[in-house]
């Protein structure tokens, strides 16, 4: 297949060749690599890249991806990292405005090819011994906005959504050693119209760059559904979908264990490469330990597939939770309790790196949450990085899972609501893209016990679209709720779109009004008490509400850390933290961005004591 | 207890402080304590604070802004002076000759009462007496009278500048920053605060404001390296203080901490009224009632200066 510009601006093209989203598990080769947990079918490309960048596609050298093309012409980038943060092209802080406002009048699927940087990445690598002459897969975890993907001067896949991995499989091109694989990224795409969230505008490759052989047979997803039954009893199943070299004839086992590593469920099945998919069906296995954010409790699920001569060819092991969240009576109930939310909204941030953020990073932010009471963090509002649903999983922080989908710039003007071209709306030709997004959202992080909600999004008004979006998980998952706040706007979606009434920045008094005159669903603040500077107070007034209505289930303070950057000041030297305008971008929101219980640099706000005495009251 | 009737200015003397009231300058031009000075210029009331984020999205600083003036510009209009309690007459020049060599020098107390009016319109007067007695405790007795047709007060207090950077300040009180309307979540307690912190916000703020306060000692480091302490307690009820390294003013003009002057001096403002930090929102939603400050209605606070070095 020839790739083609056109694409950047093509409703019906967004995934090419990208392999189908998959849940986000580890594969490992044999008992010691799992042991060692040195994920030796795994080859990291992260590190020093070659690198080329241009304003525009017009300026860009488009045969780079070419084996012939010189090397020497290419400068260097880390990867994972923004090329804005690296000295390529402007950094920009813009909240609702389209990140073009006054510069080009657009409208969808519309991009400003004049304006449109284009980074070209190279990454020369020899295959490590325990992949070669395996099928390879390429896993990126996360690449803003738009991506070409070239190996050895072939092109192999196009992918967009910029905060979930794009899977490609290079088998057919990869060889042993002297491989070139190329990347060719665009900062817009009609994506940008999609991913209007308020933060800073970065491109390039910000998240890792995996290869990862496949044995034999190999594990390509799994769902496992643990399920909390009345009186503490669960109840298991599991649905895993195979891959085969041809002619693989041998075993799965599929066991469970609880923390103390004692067996709960052994189950075994005889496989071949006709098996694509097997079900182990839903069985009692008597009383199970809750997984709640007061006691995160993780049962070990692991999937061993052999050969037929008893040799073990792969090994999953996945940490899986028994919980339960429904409606009852208007009143969610989180393993027959009524849930509280003492929550906040979370970006991804480092004050060095941007969204490029480090494990380190996540477990700080983990143990800053726990250490101030709050259960439960809405991503707001893309998917983050894999790693940080296995340790919320692991530390109990619920989580409201978000679809990467944004788009207030096209229908709020100046704090009016003003929808006449609304994206995704009820137009047929976003539908697709945005299905898309939520499908691979549900099937990454589909096994994590911390995900309570699926979010479909923020800020996006709502029509048919985002409707769609709502139908797709209902379907697909029927042990979370889904959360959309959007249908404030549009009353009529309200019994068709959300389990959850939803408002943002809601007064109290407005709460109460919800409650007294409708109150038909239960009642959440997807944001509130917007932390910008100095500015958290009157907690008391929304702390009360629990006690006045049952269906009142508490919310996500806006946000957890500040959004700034450090540079060095010319003046004095000094690195200091610098905002939205201070990079001559306009236009702007400035400061805006700093909202955070947790300033840029990662120590808490003194209003942190306040959040963690009123979260204490409700969750301890 | 000595007291000199100066042509400009009234000083009061004793074993461990040196004060100095100015007719000119309208208020308190010296104290010495600890063997230190205390005082940059003359305390004067303070109406402003540096805008909050909230306070910007609410267009507060629109409605408040002439509070600003009157921050930074106030009128003397009047000063009395009492003796042992007894309004004193003919202290100015040339009638202060008489009282030079009179049994008024040693009294049991004096206090010096200063009357401003505000460059809002309508004016708004404030008092302020200063009443010392033989230990140098300074009772501060501040009066703001209330006036219709005025906006509601983003602040009142004193605001005391100190002449060099505080080495750091102990206080009786509420842990960390607080405002009325947060400081459920703060711990009381004696806590030690080395130097002087500014809360690093984004864009610089009001910051720093400790509610419900019993006694607040300020450490700077005097001759020879000697520690000097003043120490401003509750006189009745407890008081709110902030005590930073600038002006609201200072602050209200950065856009970013590295636009700050270097740290050079000690800003304490103790508080009669705090205006709450709100979180509803940051685009329009003010903070609630009962965390404003109404300026129609008088606040009278008072609190005491002590030069105790113990």
């Amino acid at each position: 297949m020839k790739p083609s510009l056109s694409w950047l601006t093509d409703p019906e093209v967004f995934r090419v060749n990208q392999l189908p989203a998959r849940s986000d598990h580890v594969h490992y080769a044999d008992e010691q690599d799992l042991k060692s947990e040195s994920e030796k079918l795994y080859q990291s490309l992260d590190g020093t890249w070659a690198f080329l960048w241009a304003r525009n596609p017009k300026e860009r050298e488009k045969d780079f991806f070419l084996m012939e093309y010189p090397d020497d012409r290419f400068r260097t980038i880390q990867v994972p990292g923004h090329v804005e943060l690296q000295g390529y092209g402007r950094i920009q802080y813009i909240n609702t405005m389209y990140p073009w406002e006054g510069h080009a009048a657009l409208r969808p699927p519309q991009v400003d090819m004049s304006d449109d940087p284009v980074s070209s990445y190279v990454k020369w690598f020899d295959l490590e011994a325990p992949l070669i002459g395996k099928r390879v897969h390429i896993r990126f975890e996360g690449v803003e906005q738009a991506m070409y993907l070239y190996l050895n001067g072939t092109f192999i896949g196009y992918a967009e959504d910029s905060f979930t991995p794009s899977e490609f499989d290079l088998t057919d091109c990869i060889r042993p050693t002297g491989n070139k694989l190329a990347v060719e990224v665009y900062k817009r795409s009609k994506a940008a119209y999609f991913e209007d969230q308020d933060f800073f505008r970065f491109s390039g490759i910000f998240r890792s760059v995996r290869l990862y052989a496949l044995p034999q047979a190999h594990v390509e997803d799994l769902w496992a559904r643990p399920v909390l039954a009345r009186g503490g009893q669960g109840r298991f199943s599991l649905e895993l979908q195979f891959s085969y070299e041809p002619g693989f004839l041998g075993s799965v086992e599929v066991s469970l264990q609880d923390a103390e590593g004692l067996p709960v469920l052994n189950d075994r099945a005889e496989i071949d490469d006709s098996v694509s998919r097997l079900e182990f069906a839903s069985r009692d296995i008597g009383a199970v330990h809750p997984w709640s954010d007061k006691t995160p409790y993780l049962y070990l699920l692991t999937v061993r597939i052999r050969d037929a001569a008893g040799r073990v060819v792969e090994i999953v092991p996945y940490r899986i939770g028994f919980r339960d969240i429904r409606i009852q009576n208007g009143v969610i109930k989180f393993n027959g309790k009524r849930l509280i939310i003492a929550g906040v909204n979370r970006h991804e941030w480092n004050a060095e790196n941007g969204r490029a953020i480090t494990v380190d990073d996540m477990r700080w932010d983990i143990e800053t949450l726990r250490r101030n009471h709050i259960n439960f963090v809405r991503t707001c509002h893309y998917p983050d990085q894999i790693a940080w649903y296995g340790l919320c999983d692991e530390a109990g922080i619920c989580l409201m899972a978000e679809t990467n989908l944004e788009s207030h710039g096209s229908w709020q003007k100046m704090g009016t609501v003003e929808p006449s071209w609304n994206v995704p709306g009820s137009d047929p030709r976003w539908l697709r893209i945005v299905l898309d997004r939520a499908r691979t959202n549900f099937e990454t992080f589909k096994n994590h016990p911390s995900i309570l909600f699926w979010s479909l999004g923020n800020e996006s008004y709502a029509g048919e679209c985002i409707k769609a979006m709502y139908d797709f998980f209902k379907d697909r998952d029927d042990s979370r709720l889904v959360h959309y706040e959007g249908v404030f706007h549009r009353p009529e979606y309200r019994p068709s779109i959300s389990d959850v009434e939803s408002q943002m920045y809601a007064p109290p008094s407005r709460v109460g009004q919800y409650m007294e005159s409708d109150g038909t669903k239960p009642f959440i603040l997807c944001e509130y008490m917007h932390c910008m500077g100095n500015s958290l107070g009157g907690m008391q007034y929304y702390d009360r509400l629990f006690d006045r209505y049952r269906s009142y289930h508490g919310g996500f303070i806006w946000d957890f850390i500040d959004q700034a950057l450090f540079v060095t000041d010319d003046v004095t030297g000094e690195r200091v933290l610098r905002y939205g305008g201070d990079f001559d971008d306009r236009p702007s929101d400035y400061e805006f961005s700093g909202d955070g219980l947790v300033f840029a640099n990662r120590v808490e706000k003194p209003c942190m004591q306040e959040v963690r005495y009123y979260y204490g009251r409700r969750i301890r | 207890m000595d007291v000199v009737y100066g042509d400009v200015t009234l000083g009061v003397h004793g074993k461990d402080f040196d004060y100095i009231f100015s007719y000119q300058t309208g208020g308190p031009e010296s104290f010495v304590a600890g063997g230190l000075e205390w005082l940059y210029r003359t305390p004067k009331p303070t109406f402003w604070r540096a805008t909050t984020c909230n306070d910007r999205g609410s267009h507060f600083p629109h409605k408040a802004s002439m509070w600003m003036g009157a921050d930074m510009f106030i009128e003397t209009t009047g000063v009395e002076v009492l003796v042992d309690d007894a309004p004193l007459t003919g202290f100015l020049a040339p009638d202060n000759s008489r009282l030079i060599g009179s049994g008024y020098e040693h009294p049991a107390s004096v206090e010096v009462r200063y009357t401003y009016a505000t460059t809002t319109v309508p004016s708004a007067t404030v008092t302020v007496g200063y009443r010392v007695v033989r230990t140098g405790d300074v009772l501060v007795l501040v009066r703001y009278e209330g006036v219709p047709g005025l906006p509601e007060l983003p602040a009142f207090g004193m605001r005391f500048v100190m002449p060099s950077l505080a080495t750091g300040y102990d206080y009786r009180g509420l842990e960390g920053e607080t405002y009325p309307d947060r400081m459920a979540g703060a711990r009381r307690g004696t806590f030690s605060v080395s130097g002087v912190p500014l809360t690093p916000y984004l864009v610089p703020q009001e910051c720093g404001m400790h509610m419900d306060t019993d006694f607040v000692i300020v450490s700077r480091t005097g001759t020879g390296d000697r520690t000097a302490r003043l120490t401003f307690r509750r006189h009745d009820r407890r008081f709110a203080f902030s005590l930073l390294p600038y002006t609201a003013l200072e602050l209200e003009n950065a856009t970013h901490q590295e636009e700050l002057p270097p740290a050079r001096r000690t800003v304490l403002c103790v508080m009669g009224a705090v205006r709450g930090v709100g979180g509803i929102d940051s685009w329009g939603s003010d903070v609630e009632p009962a965390y404003r400050i109404p300026s129609d209605q008088d606040i009278v606070y008072s609190f005491v200066i002590s030069p105790s070095q113990r």
